[in-house]
């Protein structure tokens, strides 16, 4: 059994890695799958058999998850499927400038100034809302495949 | 708009031709889609505005727009219903005849719609007050309504006033009648005395009408009026036959009519409530003379007959609606039964069988004849109803007194005809194979219902509940014919590639049909089983002939439907328990003493031996497709609940009681067989054969989720659910490499997670077959190993926040949770102790893990289920200090998901992104009520040795704490999630009913959402929630009564009033929801079953707040214009809190009066409160 256990144990190089093979069958509603090169969130899985006496496959919708754009896979559940690796990091909100990019607080003390919030007009003036009214607001950064966007905030109470 | 008058006013006429005129306008622009929200809503005010009946009559009597008659009548119903408590006796009466008189005047309206309006009106009036109207009045009504039906006033009227009935008897019956605002006692009172007074004499009218315009039908060729008048009588009569009578005393002991729920009840409760096409008209003896004495049914033949002359004429043909309506009858009175008949041994109920069965014989017989007639183009319908007929007939007598029926006048018996119909019918099947429902495919799903009907085991130790030996001849070759149609339908089916076609929703949709071929194979065991088995070992060995030459899907297709009919006939489904065999096969094969010749056990060990096949991989590559698995695993699950190491003792039980007295022993009984499944025989080989099958279904067979469904959820779990086949289990090699190979092989953590934590719940369940109970629990940590190690060294990693989120991690986290959720399910006594160490070792891994995950909604809601299922399965065994650990380690875990939840906010842009995280909250939230609800159990059920308070631990307490924790995620919004705000409000008043006191612990803020959760309660759609919500009320308002009657503060400052953050005095929560509660009963929607809990709610409210009460009285008089209507306002209030005694106490007996009086005050004063 000890050789099995390993099974789980990341590569030395796993952080580099963006995607890991998994087999179709095992991917559940509500975890990720890649489709045509995307990062996804399965929302609805369905398996069905290729002609009476054939194999199952399976049937994922997914949507994207930064840009919000469903897509659609068909893949025998023998077979794998590539998973991509989420990150999510949580930052401190420093700063929110006039053309919408925020200054965030990194672990190492550092600033991260690249990201920009959603252009939501209505979210846009309820972030800045708090962030004027001096709320303590923490900001989470999704990131796979080499794209990160700011995907959820909270509140942790007044400054 | 303006339809306002007053009493002593003559209505203006200008006024009323205006609202006619902007009637008739809406009326016209909805018809053309132009502003249709006005046009309703000035239709609506018509119905809304207090006494319209002179403007509606208005209308009804000048409007040349029939849609403007139809919604003119529409409001006087409406208007009429509502303010029915204040229109005088004399008012209602000459609503009810205008109506009626209305109709009659326009018997000859082209317009039917406006006219059966019209008349629904006065019947639903006529019901309104049938309790309280005068016998004179009654009478007169049903008088002007008996001259139009005997026809006194023209063919036009009398038709007209057969409609009256139709409509009137569908309102008093209660599954058709419309909703007036009344309890159900009404109605029931209502269709009582229609039954018991007026429904024999309104078939007698029926018939009369119908006899008196026969001679004119008959003579006449061409369709003539008196047909639609006979038409309409014989709807009527079919109407009536169909009532559900319920005062049809006397019970016949004769056969099988009697209903005796307990005892023979079997053939109406279980098997038959599922058919649809018959229910038993059971009039009772006042129906003798009209039903049975009178000749009705050689009228209603003769005219039948009549009619079947005149097809070829014009304005007749099969399907016109006097002849489906006479055919519908003569079905209908097939399934007369009961007392109705003198009680002479079935003397006079097998005459007139006879009698409708000499007229529907022509339907249906020579069935070749028919058969081929439809073929050319005849319509099936005659056929198809002569069916049913024989379908009615069975369902009213034995299989034997069935089969003699037909011999009085043919040369065979009613089951041979049976069988030759039915042989017809399956040719056609079988030639024409389409995937529409054809006549032969209704014809037999109705045939089959005789053959289930005539078969289903009812008494066998009377010979007349035996079928007949030609009878057993016919089942047999009946059954024959089956298989081969079934296996046709097979091979043809294999080039149509219907992608949802999966095993279990073909067997769902066979099953009926399965389980009515498995009766008749059964009827006929002794040759059915050996066909099965001939049938089978040919396909078996054209597979073995084969080896690859060339495609057989068509055999595996024939193997597969042959698995699903031999798993039927051998077999009953459990259900959960453990199933005998089946009583046929036990009475027959009696001298059969060599087991190993028994065709059960031939057939069974066929079956076998063929499923081993599927060990050997070649033969697996090339011919065990995951269909024909599923199959062999929903096969070998049905058979081993019935035959794997049987409990002889069960099954001798049976056998004593039946026709073989006790002195047989099982042996000697045709169960000679059952011993060779017993574990001392070959038991054991065949347990491991199927423990290796399904194994080799989970490892080989990568992805096949539904195959591996059934291994898991049917095969695996029913096998531990017997102790002694457990105990054989965990002996056998095979059973170890299971389990070895679920612990460290690969391929099993590729299985669907669901299914891994089915496959953890079994395999600690077979841990129940260990000898004894440290065995057991060793078993249980061996098992479990694995999965706590797992998890204990991964969030003891110190890279764990890096590694965490790669998705192979990911999924190794979630598939040992799923296996750890799955052993906590499986907790029993024998293993509780061991179960509970592997929770208590990974309590705090789930602590980092929910820190670790926050963002990762599936893993949390494992976290969560886990806990729920872990919790649930261990609380009520738990001593005072390990429950002390449970519940801190609940609280903190609590604590932690609520601090990383509460204030989140998704940004994400995509809509459906947004829902699916709000669907994940709810799934949460939904969750940790349950654990809530779980650690409540603990003050319900508990088995430890000494009382946790004595440690100072308090599920009240935790479970508040609890509720605190979660309520600020609990917003309104999520308890737009059906299931969500069902498990919160029952959560809710089960807390407040058991601990009120609690209430006064909690902070200012879960205080007052637990107020506003109420409020959206009260008004939520779902009447179960709002009445949970009233318990509660109920609960709150009556523990502030009693303690403030015993002196002390109650809720305090909470029901004092309070003041708000912006320092304005809120008034306090019991006044704030007196207020709600009487606007909500007076002024809203609600059904009509709420009212008792209202008054249960509102009772104790009263009486804590009851200066508020008197105010808000006085303001409701107060505002009242009409001084008529303000009086009676005035009495009703008093009434409320004064009539019946009502005393200012909360017992049960003052409750209940309490019930009475809101209902009575409502019915009172609802009308007019809510108009003005």
């Amino acid at each position: 059994m000890s050789d099995e256990e390993h099974q789980f144990e990341s590569k030395a190089d796993a952080g580099a890695s963006k995607t890991y093979p998994q087999q179709a069958g095992t991917i559940r509603k509500g975890g990720y799958i890649v489709i045509k090169g995307r990062a996804c969130k399965v929302v609805e899985v369905s398996t069905s058999k290729t002609g009476k006496h054939g194999h199952a496959k399976c049937h994922f919708v997914a949507i994207d998850i930064f840009n919000g754009k469903k897509l659609e896979d068909i893949v025998p559940s023998s077979h794998n499927c590539d998973v991509p690796h989420v990150t999510r990091t949580d930052y401190q909100l420093i700063d929110i400038s006039e053309d919408g990019f925020v200054s965030l607080l990194t672990d190492s003390g550092n600033t991260k100034d690249d990201l920009k919030l959603p252009t939501d007009e209505a979210l846009l003036a309820q972030i800045k809302d708090g962030f004027n009214e001096g709320k303590d607001l923490v900001v989470s950064v999704m990131s796979a495949m080499g794209e990160e966007q700011i995907n959820a905030l909270k509140d942790i109470g007044p400054k | 708009m303006h339809h306002g008058y007053h009493d002593n006013n003559e209505p203006d006429l200008a006024k009323l031709q205006a609202t006619m005129q902007a009637i008739e306008l809406a009326c016209s622009s909805i018809q053309m889609h132009v502003n249709p929200a006005a046009a309703e809503a000035t239709i609506l005010s018509l119905c809304q505005s207090p006494q319209p009946y002179k403007a509606c009559q208005f209308i009804l009597d000048n409007s040349q727009v029939p849609n403007a008659r139809f919604q003119a009548a529409a409001a006087i119903r409406d208007a009429a219903i509502r303010e029915w408590g204040f229109l005088s006796a004399h008012d209602k009466i000459k609503l009810i005849s205008y109506c009626l008189n209305y109709v009659m005047q326009h018997a000859h309206s082209q317009e039917g719609y406006v006219q059966a309006k019209v008349s629904s009106v006065a019947t639903q009036l006529m019901k309104r007050g049938w309790l309280e109207f005068q016998a004179t009045e009654k009478d007169a009504f049903f008088q002007e309504v008996r001259q139009a039906v005997i026809g006194s006033r023209g063919l036009h009227v009398q038709f007209i006033g057969i409609t009256i009935l139709e409509s009137l008897v569908s309102e008093f019956a209660p599954s058709t009648s419309t909703a007036i605002g009344l309890p159900r006692e009404f109605h029931e009172q209502c269709r009582t005395s229609l039954e018991l007074n007026y429904l024999k004499t309104i078939y007698c009218w029926a018939q009369e009408a119908a006899l008196s315009v026969t001679n004119n039908i008959v003579q006449s060729n061409s369709e003539i009026l008196e047909v639609k008048v006979c038409t309409a009588a014989l709807r009527l009569m079919l109407q009536i036959l169909n009532w559900e009578f319920q005062y049809s005393t006397s019970a016949v002991e004769s056969t099988k009519k009697s209903i005796n729920v307990f005892s023979t009840g079997v053939r109406f409760d279980v098997n038959s409530a599922k058919r649809s096409e018959y229910a038993l008209v059971q009039p009772g003896p006042s129906w003798r003379d009209v039903l049975i004495h009178s000749g009705h049914v050689g009228w209603l033949l003769s005219l039948y007959g009549a009619l079947r002359l005149k097809f070829s004429n014009h304005g007749y043909w099969l399907d016109c609606p006097i002849a489906v309506s006479a055919r519908k009858l003569i079905v209908q009175l097939c399934s007369l039964t009961g007392a109705v008949f003198p009680s002479d041994s079935g003397q006079t109920q097998n005459q007139h069988i006879l009698q409708l069965l000499s007229g529907i014989l022509q339907w249906i017989d020579p069935p070749d004849v028919v058969s081929n007639a439809i073929k050319c183009g005849r319509s099936e319908s005659e056929m198809l109803d002569g069916c049913r007929a024989l379908l009615s007939v069975a369902s009213v007598t034995t299989p034997h007194v069935f089969d003699q029926l037909l011999k009085s006048v043919r040369p065979f018996g009613t089951i041979t005809l049976l069988s030759t119909l039915m042989a017809e019918v399956l040719k056609d099947l079988m030639d024409t194979s389409t995937d529409e429902e054809t006549w032969s495919w209704v014809a037999r799903d109705i045939l089959l219902d005789t053959w289930t009907t005539l078969l289903v085991p009812t008494d066998l130790t009377h010979p007349s509940m035996l079928l007949p030996p030609e009878g057993i001849n016919a089942a047999a070759n009946i059954f024959a014919l089956i298989v081969e149609s079934e296996l046709k339908a097979a091979s043809a089916s294999v080039s149509s590639d219907e992608a949802e076609d999966y095993l279990q929703a073909s067997i769902s949709a066979m099953d009926e049909r399965l389980c009515s071929y498995a009766l008749i194979a059964r009827a006929a065991v002794d040759v059915t089983v050996p066909l099965l088995t001939r049938l089978f070992t040919e396909r078996f060995l054209r597979l073995h002939q084969n080896r690859g030459a060339s495609d057989l899907t068509e055999t595996l297709e024939e193997l597969y439907s042959l698995l699903l009919i031999a798993g039927h006939v051998l077999s009953d489904e459990g259900q959960g328990e453990t199933p005998l065999v089946p009583e046929a096969i036990q009475n027959h094969f009696v001298g059969l003493t060599e087991a190993e010749k028994h065709p059960v056990y031939i057939l069974s060990s066929s079956i076998i031996k063929f499923a081993e096949q599927s060990l050997d991989s070649e033969m697996r590559a090339s011919y065990f497709s995951p269909r024909l698995m599923e199959a062999i695993i929903w096969f070998l699950a049905r058979w081993s609940s019935t035959y794997m190491m049987p409990n002889n003792e069960m099954n001798k039980g049976v056998k004593s009681k039946t026709v073989f007295e006790s002195d047989l022993q099982p042996e000697q009984a045709g169960l000679v067989f059952l011993s060779l499944f017993g574990e001392h025989n070959q038991g054991k080989h065949i347990l491991d054969i199927i423990v290796r099958i399904a194994m080799t279904t989970l490892v080989f067979y990568p992805g096949e989720k539904d195959l591996q469904a059934l291994t898991c959820y049917q095969l695996l779990h029913g096998l531990v659910r017997r102790r002694n086949v457990s105990a054989q289990l965990v002996a056998l090699e095979s059973w170890g490499k299971l389990a070895s190979t679920f612990i460290g092989d690969k391929n099993l953590f590729l299985l669907h997670a669901a299914h891994q934590r089915s496959l953890s719940q079994t395999l600690v369940l077979s841990a129940s077959g260990m000898g004894n109970i440290e065995a057991s629990n060793q078993y249980v940590r061996d098992l479990t190993h694995h999965m706590t190690n797992y998890l204990v060294e991964i969030s003891g990693r110190s890279d764990l926040k890096n590694v965490s989120q790669q998705p192979d991690i990911i999924l190794g986290v979630t598939c040992l949770l799923e296996r750890l959720r799955g052993a906590s399910s499986a907790s029993e006594p024998r293993t509780q102790k061991a179960v509970f160490e592997m929770g208590f070792s990974v309590m705090n891994p789930i602590i980092i893990l929910l820190e670790v995950y926050s963002n990762e909604s599936t893993v949390i809601y494992l976290l969560i289920k886990f806990v729920v299922d872990w919790v649930d399965g261990q609380i009520i065994y738990l001593e005072a200090q390990e429950t002390a650990i449970v519940i801190n380690f609940c609280m903190r875990f609590l604590q932690l998901y609520s601090s990383y939840n509460i204030g989140k906010i998704s940004l994400s842009l995509s809509r459906s992104l947004l829902s699916e995280a709000n669907a994940e909250k709810y799934k949460d939230l939904r969750a940790l009520l349950q654990l809530l609800s779980n650690l409540c159990s603990k003050d319900l059920v508990d088995f430890s040795s000494d009382s946790i308070e004595a440690h100072g631990t308090r599920i009240s307490q935790v479970v508040y704490t609890g509720l605190q924790i979660v309520n600020p995620l609990i917003t309104l919004d999520m308890l737009k999630y059906p299931k969500l705000c069902h498990d919160y409000f029952g959560l809710l008043s089960h807390l407040l009913e058991v601990y009120p006191e609690m209430l006064l612990e909690l902070n200012a803020e879960s205080f007052s959402h637990i107020r506003e959760t109420l409020k959206f309660g009260l008004r939520h759609q779902d009447a179960e929630v709002v009445d949970m919500c009233l318990r509660a009320l109920n609960a709150l308002a009556s523990y502030h009564f009693k303690e403030t009657a015993a002196g002390k503060v109650g809720f305090g400052s909470h029901a004092a009033g309070y003041k708000d953050p912006n320092g304005k005095m809120q008034e306090g929560i019991l006044s704030q929801f007196t207020q709600l509660l009487l606007q909500f009963l007076l002024f809203e929607d609600y059904s009509t079953d709420l009212v008792s809990s209202a008054a249960d709610a509102l009772l104790p409210l009263i009486l804590c707040e009851h200066v508020l009460y008197q105010r808000l009285g006085n303001e409701l008089i107060e505002r009242q214009a009409n001084p008529v209507l303000k009086s009676r306002l005035g009495n009703a209030l008093h009434s409320l809190t004064s009539s019946n005694n009502l005393s200012f106490s909360l017992d049960r007996p003052n409750y209940q009066k309490f019930r009475k009086n809101l209902h009575n005050f409502l019915v009172e004063v609802r009308g007019f409160l809510r108009t003005m």
